[in-house]
């Protein structure tokens, strides 16, 4: 919502029509004797031998699967093989003038583009560059095995290398190139531009558009790839990942040499199935799979179709928007024909296409094709053609060999280390700036007129008499959240921040205000409304070495950053044998007020996903402290604020919030209030709540409670509250999430667990209830209030003589809610 | 004032034990230091003194009853003075008195006394009482079994058990102040009852350390997999060994007489050290594994077979584990070993000596949850090829290992059965 950008009445509603340029479907017509003036005997050569290579992997890979054995080498594979056999000479094509520096992203079925990508880098690395690679990689963990008796060049032996840890990698051994915790379906290898392939159909359609963004705002070399499938045009994120990669304000609003187009091609590999699905005639309407360009922006993202039975007709097309994206006019849509003669998986019967259609394509075989091109224009003979595919065979043999042996390709050894997965899941670095050099910036932070304005705001709640300063003047939560990304975003360069209503708005609840002074529109900007692209793209933008606030405006959006949440950013770390960090803080705004789907508390729902940290801070000190230390790690953080105290000042911390940094560790509970007969831990804003009702049990029942708010759920110490409960001996846990499910049951039933002997009854839950959030004015029968914890208390716990509860906690009423699922 | 003599808690692992004599009788008079009842815990029999001056008021419990360690059994006090508030299952309840007429009051308290039959106590008596009320009256010697609870359903919460310990007059200043108890010296249980009488049979009781030994046995057997390796060891070395520190105690230059058994029982350490999975406890779906070794020895006693075991054996030089199975077998053999030593647990590996008896070859059963035990059997010269076609007779011992076959294979207790025999052909202390 940029001002300067006038939308004129008079312009908009005018009368006209929108024109459409035609889009090329397989225009590409050159011979091969044609093409001899771009390509030499050796690249001809070059891109057989990589079709070649690819085929022969997945037919080593088929017959295993199918029956148990390669060149009589026996092999048991349980794990998946989701096979490309047919697509060899799309995937060439991509990969072909692609430069190292170049990423590509993938799907599940995604080995030909790692193979293709990989011997395309290592024809471009020098031999100096190439054995850094592969001895640094894992210490040469991954070189040794194929290191040891090899005699030939170092490109001869990095071909070998990439086989080996790919295939390593499907089989789940430790020297894969991700330590097999990534396997067939994710392998990748990003020192040779191979990023990583996503088991989610359509999953690297918004997280390459991250990648891109990585580069085109850190001014990185190179273009990013996404190969994804003809069906994975259904989902929902990769319609996020498209409308994200075409925002207009590239063109239009970013300043200088920023401005322009995202550095990005989606290249459809259009094998015509998804899965079983066909998507021209049954499960798509698109008819052809480029169509789709049109509907996105001006340029159609100067989409087409191309013949990806042609390795030369790709490598064209490849050649022609290279350029495109040079002069910044990307994305580009590529919808690259193909056909996979194998099934999806080797479980697939084929029932959904006849015998006579694989074979039409069988007969058209790209592999064939190209080798009878070649022998035709006097380029090869047949025996040079022969001896590429018979030293490929013998070299997947041996790599076959070595990948199954497992002296030499061990699995990890969960026995000795059983914790080896669990160490991996987090990185737990701790750093300033994830690249060194200056972060641009409009003007010095000093200048920075919110900046300026919180030097003047009381940093405590409470004066010298104990009353509380006016809201205006007090320093709130809202002001600690900014304090602590401001000071990240002039440390750290790589720092951006996106999500909806971000910039000018300064966000919808006021935290980012001021920042759009302080920052040029490529660190700070406003996305689509595409929760799904919004993290989708920071994990990609991560990924590649960026630090990254996407924000989700309301917690109840979170659903529609489902997979991106719970399946991407909590997994790539450990997924990748911890090579990629995931420096991500998604800032989570729960609500209330606005009724059922905008004040809901889904805490558990990131608590429950491994991979994740989530923090809830609920006082000012606490949440820029927090902040902080979510901002210098390099783990993904599920940042919770509550829109019902962005405005509160700190009344815990005497000394006030600290002007200058300072970091909470994540994860360490605080005792806000201390107390010795009843402990109450609350998460969230619930804190306020509960020493509400500790004042109520202090001053009529002369019982002293401790408030312990949790601050952090993942990870969680629990040591504290055992101690709390040593003292007290009672314990009631409360938040603003429905009780069923929620994090405060685990809480319950750890403690149950760790403290059993100390507790003078069992851990009690108050929650809000298991419906929908009804409106404002009715909020108080749904979230917990303070006297529901000292009817808790009274009911459940310590009855309080003369106290007639008003809410009904009872054993039987809370069989009857269960019972009735409410 | 009167004052509740407790039945005492011999051992963190002990809940209840079982009544023996009374020494004094209701009316007598007693003074502090006079023995009163004897009492046996799960492996031994004890005494408890009077702790007070004054009359025995009251005594709650017969000979044979099961009494729940720290109840009252009786009372001590001056003639005259009330002994109600202190029967079990009635402390505290002076409230409830005033309302009920005498006659009434005194019929209830007789069928209490039937009820507390052991059998249906633990049935029919269930108490709703928070862990932390639990372990609270469990140190301040506070009877739950009497107490109203205030909490949520009745269920007897922290404060019950604060108020009633105050009642009692026996304020502990911090639930986390218990001291273990000294360990009493026991006496000989009591000779068994005569049930009944036939022309050529009585039925007789059997005292409670036989029904826990039989228990033991019988679950060892019903829950493991145990099966016996036998073998012997050449004896020559040992019986050095022996003959030297005989002849060095009799000459006064050691303290300790060592003995085979204390030999073999070096040997056994040394073994284990290199076999840390028979050092072991088989739990189910897992195993516990101990860095130190806890060494059971059986023991014959007029009681029964007690095994108490000897903690950090392995820390231990030749004399020092003599002198240790020495004064562990004596206080077995005295009752007066520390319970907690007693307990099947406490021991990572059991020895089990029958050579003395000239038994050639036995199947010891195994104190579970131990992985195996070590049968050691008498001395026998058998003939031995010492050079080629040159026989001999040389005293070999013969070893007997039982092993769970569900933690160990044979192959493992093979080979380390054949450690030992090795540790014992060329022990050097």
């Amino acid at each position: 919502m940029p001002k300067n950008q006038f939308i004129n009445p008079d312009e908009v509603r005018k009368s006209k029509q929108l024109e459409f340029n035609p889009i090329p479907v397989n225009q590409y017509n050159k011979t091969i004797e044609q093409e001899k003036e771009n390509f030499t005997k050796e690249d001809f050569l070059r891109i057989f031998n990589d079709m070649v290579v690819i085929r022969e992997f997945e037919t080593m890979l088929n017959l295993i699967k199918t029956r148990g054995e390669y060149n009589e080498v026996p092999y048991n594979h349980p794990g998946p093989a989701h096979l490309s056999i047919g697509q060899e000479a799309a995937a060439v094509g991509m990969a072909y003038t692609l430069d190292v520096e170049d990423f590509i992203f993938g799907s599940h079925r995604s080995h030909g583009e790692i193979l293709a990508k990989g011997l395309s880098a290592i024809a471009k690395l020098d031999d100096e560059t190439l054995e850094k690679i592969m001895e640094t990689h894992f210490d040469g963990v991954t070189l040794a095995p194929v290191k040891a008796g090899h005699t030939g060049t170092t490109k001869e032996l990095a071909v070998k290398f990439l086989l080996y840890g790919t295939l390593a990698e499907v089989f789940a051994r430790e020297t894969g190139f991700n330590k097999g915790l990534g396997g067939s379906m994710h392998a990748f290898f990003t020192p040779f531009g191979v990023y990583p392939n996503n088991a989610i159909v359509g999953g690297s359609g918004d997280i390459s558009v991250g990648a891109a963004l990585f580069k085109k705002v850190n001014r990185k070399k190179g273009i990013v790839v996404a190969n994804i499938g003809d069906a994975s045009m259904g989902c929902g994120p990769v319609w996020e990942g498209l409308t994200f990669a075409t925002m207009d304000q590239f063109r239009t609003l970013w300043d200088d040499d920023m401005k322009g187009g995202l550095p990005l091609i989606i290249n459809i590999v259009n094998n015509q199935y998804g899965m079983g699905g066909q998507t021209c005639g049954e499960t798509m309407g698109y008819e052809v799979a480029a169509r789709i360009g049109a509907g996105l922006n001006k340029d159609q993202m100067h989409a087409e179709r191309v013949d990806g039975y042609n390795p030369l007709a790709v490598i064209d097309a490849y050649r022609r928007k290279k350029k495109i994206i040079d002069e910044k006019r990307g994305p580009v849509l590529l919808d690259v024909l193909t056909y996979r003669y194998s099934g999806h998986s080797p479980s697939d019967a084929s029932s959904y296409r006849s015998k006579e259609e694989v074979e039409a394509w069988e007969s058209q075989d790209s592999i064939v094709w190209f080798g009878n091109e070649l022998v035709n224009a006097g380029i090869a003979t047949k025996e040079e053609l022969e001896q590429i595919k018979s030293e490929t065979e013998s070299l997947i043999t041996s790599t076959l060999k070595l990948a199954i042996d497992d002296d030499v390709s061990p699995r990890m050894d969960m026995k000795k280390y059983p914790n080896l997965i669990g160490e991996m899941m987090f990185s737990d670095q701790s750093v300033d700036r994830m690249e060194d050099r200056e972060p641009e910036v409009n003007h010095p932070m000093e200048e920075n007129p919110r900046v300026q304005q919180l030097t003047k705001k009381e940093r405590f709640m409470f004066d010298a008499n104990g009353k509380p300063h006016s809201k205006i003047k007090t320093y709130a939560l809202r002001d600690g959240i900014f304090e602590a990304i401001v000071d990240r975003f002039y440390k750290d360069p790589t720092l951006i921040a996106y999500g909806e209503e971000n910039r000018d708005w300064g966000g919808a609840f006021a935290v980012y205000r001021g920042l759009t002074e302080a920052l040029p529109y490529h660190r700070l900007f406003n996305s689509p409304i595409s929760e799904g692209a919004i993290v989708g793209t920071a994990i990609g933008y991560a990924m590649c070495g960026g630090r990254v606030i996407p924000e989700i405006m309301y917690c109840d959006f979170l659903g529609r950053a489902g997979d991106e949440v719970f399946n991407q950013l909590p997994k790539w770390q450990a997924m990748s044998g911890n090579v990629l960090k995931m420096p991500v803080v998604i800032r989570v705004s729960v609500g209330s007020k606005y009724g059922a789907q905008h004040s809901q508390d889904w805490t558990a729902l990131a608590a429950h996903i491994p991979g994740l940290k989530v923090v809830f801070p609920a006082s000012p000190y606490d949440a820029k402290g927090l902040m902080n230390a979510a901002l210098q790690g390099t783990d993904p953080v599920v940042f919770f604020e509550s829109q019902r105290i962005y405005d509160i000042g700190e009344m815990f911390h005497e000394e006030g919030v600290p002007e200058g940094y300072y970091e909470i560790p994540i994860g360490e509970p605080d005792v806000k209030k201390a107390g010795s007969d009843v402990t109450i831990l609350t998460i969230g804003a619930t804190l306020y709540r509960a020493m509400d009702a500790a004042k109520i049990l202090e001053e009529k029942y002369n019982l002293s409670a401790e408030v312990i708010d949790a601050r952090s759920l993942v990870p969680f110490n629990y040591d504290t509250v055992i101690e709390s409960i040593k003292k007290t001996g009672r314990i009631v846990i409360s938040g603003d999430a429905s009780a069923r499910g929620s994090f405060m049951r685990d809480l319950a039933s750890n403690i149950t667990e760790l403290a059993f002997d100390y507790l003078d009854a069992p851990p009690v839950v108050v929650g809000s209830r298991n419906w929908i959030t009804p409106a404002h004015e009715l909020e108080d029968y749904f979230f917990p209030q303070p006297e529901w914890i000292v009817d808790a208390i009274h009911e459940r716990i310590l009855p309080l003589a003369g106290y007639s509860p008003e809410n009904d906690f009872t054993e039987e009423e809370q069989l009857d809610r269960n019972a009735k699922g409410i | 004032m009167a004052i509740p003599v407790l039945m005492p808690r011999q051992g963190q692992s002990v809940e209840s034990c079982i009544m023996g004599q009374w020494y004094k009788s209701v009316g007598e008079e007693v003074s502090e230091g006079d023995l009163l009842f004897s009492y046996e815990t799960d492996k031994a029999s004890f005494e408890e003194e009077a702790k007070a001056d004054g009359i025995l008021l009251a005594a709650f419990f017969e000979e044979g009853d099961e009494v729940p360690v720290l109840t009252n059994v009786a009372v001590i006090g001056k003639e005259g003075e009330s002994t109600d508030e202190f029967a079990p299952g009635n402390e505290g309840a002076s409230v409830v008195k005033e309302d009920e007429p005498e006659q009434e009051k005194k019929d209830e308290e007789s069928s209490k006394v039937i009820e507390f039959d052991v059998e249906e106590t633990d049935e029919e008596r269930r108490i709703r009482i928070s862990p932390l009320a639990k372990n609270m009256a469990e140190k301040m010697g506070v009877n739950v079994q009497s107490l109203k609870g205030s909490g949520p359903r009745g269920r007897i919460i922290a404060r019950d058990v604060e108020v009633a310990a105050q009642k009692a007059g026996e304020v502990v200043a911090t639930p986390k102040a218990a001291t273990p108890e000294p360990v009493q010296p026991a006496v000989k249980p009591a000779a068994p009852k005569v049930l009944q009488t036939g022309a050529d049979f009585e039925v007789k009781s059997i005292p409670n350390i036989r029904k826990l030994i039989a228990s033991a046995m019988h679950q060892s057997l019903q829950n493991s997999a145990q099966l016996t390796h036998h073998l012997s060891a050449d004896a020559r070395q040992i019986l050095k060994l022996r003959k030297k520190y005989k002849k060095e105690y009799a000459d006064g230059n050691v303290s300790q007489n060592v003995t085979i058994n204390d030999l073999v029982c070096f040997a056994v350490i040394r073994a284990l050290e290199k076999f840390p999975q028979v050092n072991t406890h088989y739990l189910g779906d897992k195993m516990k594994w101990f860095k130190k070794v806890h060494l059971g020895l059986a023991v014959d006693t007029e009681r029964g077979l007690m095994v108490p075991a000897l903690q950090n054996a392995d820390d231990l030089s030749i004399t020092g584990l003599s002198y240790q199975l020495q004064q562990l077998a004596t206080q077995a053999r005295n009752g007066n070993v520390n319970p907690d030593l007693l307990s099947p647990e406490a021991a990572t590996f059991t020895v089990s000596n029958l050579g003395n008896y000239g038994v050639e070859i036995f199947t010891p059963v195994i104190n579970l949850p131990q992985t195996a035990i070590l049968g050691v059997c008498t001395i026998i010269p058998r003939p031995k090829q010492i050079e080629d076609g040159v026989y001999a007779f040389v005293p070999m011992i013969g070893l007997s290992l039982t092993y769970d076959h569900q933690a160990l294979d044979g192959g493992e207790a093979t080979r380390f059965l054949a450690e030992i025999k090795d540790q014992i052909e060329n022990l050097s202390v």
